[in-house]
């Protein structure tokens, strides 16, 4: 067992180098990546921020309960129960160490004793269930990624929702932020070079594709939340789109980003270059045409342009 | 036509493909045999300039790559993606409308379940299928018949005479010789990487002896079997 969460280790740390990030430093940055995630959370959120935290949680620890890497567990090892229950509670910590610091004691129990009980879950096939998408006619990636997040936009509406009810504007605001977060996540994934090449586009041409599909498709999924957080706080309604329009530039950037390192993952590069666009983003001015220019070198390749 | 000269290609120092030169004329189907890691998917996938390479790759049609199709051994399919998605898909990427993709399913595939669930067979008629409904000029199958079933395979062997009759170029590998001698009009060779023999149809029984023979040698007496 003790081999097993040794070679956990090494694949982490494997996965840092891959980033170009130095060990140490990728965990000083994870660490405070999620301190400021969990502060923002809480700030923004102040009345659901523990059960949406709550859910984060268990959401990170259902990652482990795939029924092949759980029969795969199973068969190598003796002490499997004794080794999931390790491996969710490792997960869990940092939810449980925040609660801690956050005086939301009650939670710390519920969060274990959930985390415990999610060793017993699996997912199997039978979860494979084909879940229907409004966006089949340009697969694949919002149809794959709506599939497998379709139920953070239930939440999230409920969110925009909770912040007409209460009147709190930046609530309203966190809901846009999680649907567009959620999004983003859609550009992670770097597709099989075929799924490139097969294209009959130019460089140019596919890269504009990508990015019409992608902006209609997030606009559609927002376009509830934006509505009704123009018509409840007409007054902000201008922030409300500035606040849209930064949202749909962050995912213009990071599909140039995703290809202009394809057919490789994002590097440190690509990631400090939309770090600083987060924290200014008037610097989106100059990464896009960055990011085009370095997408287009790249994809030329491929779609022998 | 499909025109190699020439062609080398190197993973690092190893030198996987050495002086291919072979024309791929239209309407004829072509069969490339030889053993697992001889350089058969390599050769496929410089054809269709996925690979970097030494040497000449022409061809008639203006740009190959926007008319080829091209089916691997192991078709990669995305997690959640549906059969019928993945049709969509690749007939998107070359700009083909596709009104009735239900119609068109000739192997009954569960088109509205996730591609990644299917069966080896199954992946591989829907790749075939995908590949099939764009409308291509010339074709490359990389084992087109592994693990298709028999009633299946009976319907690839139709459809790759049918792409012959259509005028179309086909290139196929296949580790089932009755595949490749019921389907091809040649048949190449490929020996670590060279190319070691040409063989027109009237050849192709004199063909399967001689791989027969060097194939086996005497390995089954190695095993001592009682």
């Amino acid at each position: 067992m003790k081999e097993y969460f040794l070679l956990q280790y090494k694949m982490t740390n494997r996965k840092f180098v891959k980033f170009g990030i130095p060990i140490v430093i990728g965990y000083i940055l994870l660490l405070f990546g999620f301190i400021w995630a969990s502060e923002y959370l809480f700030s923004k959120t102040t009345v659901l921020a523990k059960y949406l935290y709550l859910l984060l949680g268990l959401f990170s620890v259902s990652k482990l309960s795939n029924r092949g890497r759980n029969d795969f567990l199973k068969s190598y090892f003796k002490e499997y129960n004794k080794l999931r229950i390790i491996e969710n509670c490792i997960v869990i910590f940092p939810f449980v160490a925040y609660f801690l610091y956050k005086g939301i004691l009650l939670f710390i129990p519920v969060i274990i004793i959930l985390a415990i009980l999610m060793t017993l879950v699996k997912f199997n096939r039978a979860f494979n269930y084909t879940i229907p998408t409004p966006f089949s006619k340009y697969p694949f990636e919002f149809s794959v990624g709506f599939r497998k997040t379709f139920y953070i936009f239930p939440i999230a509406y409920y969110v925009a929702y909770e912040s007409i009810i209460v009147g709190n504007f930046n609530l309203g605001l966190f809901s846009i932020l999680l649907i567009y977060a959620v999004m983003l996540s859609y550009y992670s994934y770097v597709e099989n070079e075929y799924y490139v090449w097969s294209y009959k586009l130019s460089a140019k041409d596919f890269l504009i594709r990508k990015i019409k599909t992608g902006v209609y498709y997030s606009v559609l999924l927002s376009a509830p939340v934006v509505f009704a957080l123009g018509v409840s706080f007409y007054k902000e309604l201008e922030l409300i789109l500035s606040f849209l329009l930064i949202s749909i530039c962050f995912l213009v950037t990071i599909i140039l980003a995703k290809y202009s390192a394809y057919p490789n993952k994002m590097n440190l590069s690509q990631g400090v270059l939309i770090a600083l666009g987060v924290l200014v983003p008037p610097i989106f001015i100059g990464i896009i045409p960055y990011f085009y220019l370095e997408s287009i070198k790249r994809l030329k390749n491929i779609l022998h342009d | 036509m499909i025109k190699i000269e020439n062609l080398y290609k190197y993973y690092g120092k190893k030198e996987v493909l050495k002086d291919i030169n072979i024309s791929f004329e239209k309407g004829k189907i072509y069969g490339v045999v030889g053993e697992n890691g001889s350089g058969k998917t390599t050769l496929f996938r410089c054809i269709a300039g996925l690979e970097k390479h030494k040497g000449e790759i022409s061809s008639d049609i203006e740009k190959l790559k926007n008319s080829l199709g091209l089916l691997f051994t192991e078709p990669y399919f995305f997690s959640k993606i549906t059969g019928k998605e993945y049709i969509q898909l690749l007939s998107n990427a070359r700009g083909v409308k596709l009104a009735n993709i239900e119609e068109k399913n000739i192997f009954d595939l569960p088109l509205n379940e996730y591609a990644s669930s299917y069966s080896t067979g199954m992946k591989k008629k829907l790749g075939l299928l995908a590949v099939l409904l764009q409308e291509n000029d010339c074709y490359i199958f990389d084992e087109p018949f592994n693990g298709v079933d028999i009633q299946s395979n009976i319907i690839v062997t139709e459809i790759i005479h049918k792409l012959k009759e259509l005028g179309k170029t086909v290139i196929m590998s296949s580790h089932i010789f009755s595949t490749l001698s019921d389907t091809c009009d040649e048949i190449y060779m490929l020996d670590k990487g060279e190319l070691v023999k040409r063989v027109l149809k009237k050849d192709f029984d004199e063909l399967e002896k001689e791989m027969k023979l060097v194939t086996i040698g005497n390995k089954i007496e190695m095993l001592n079997l009682k």
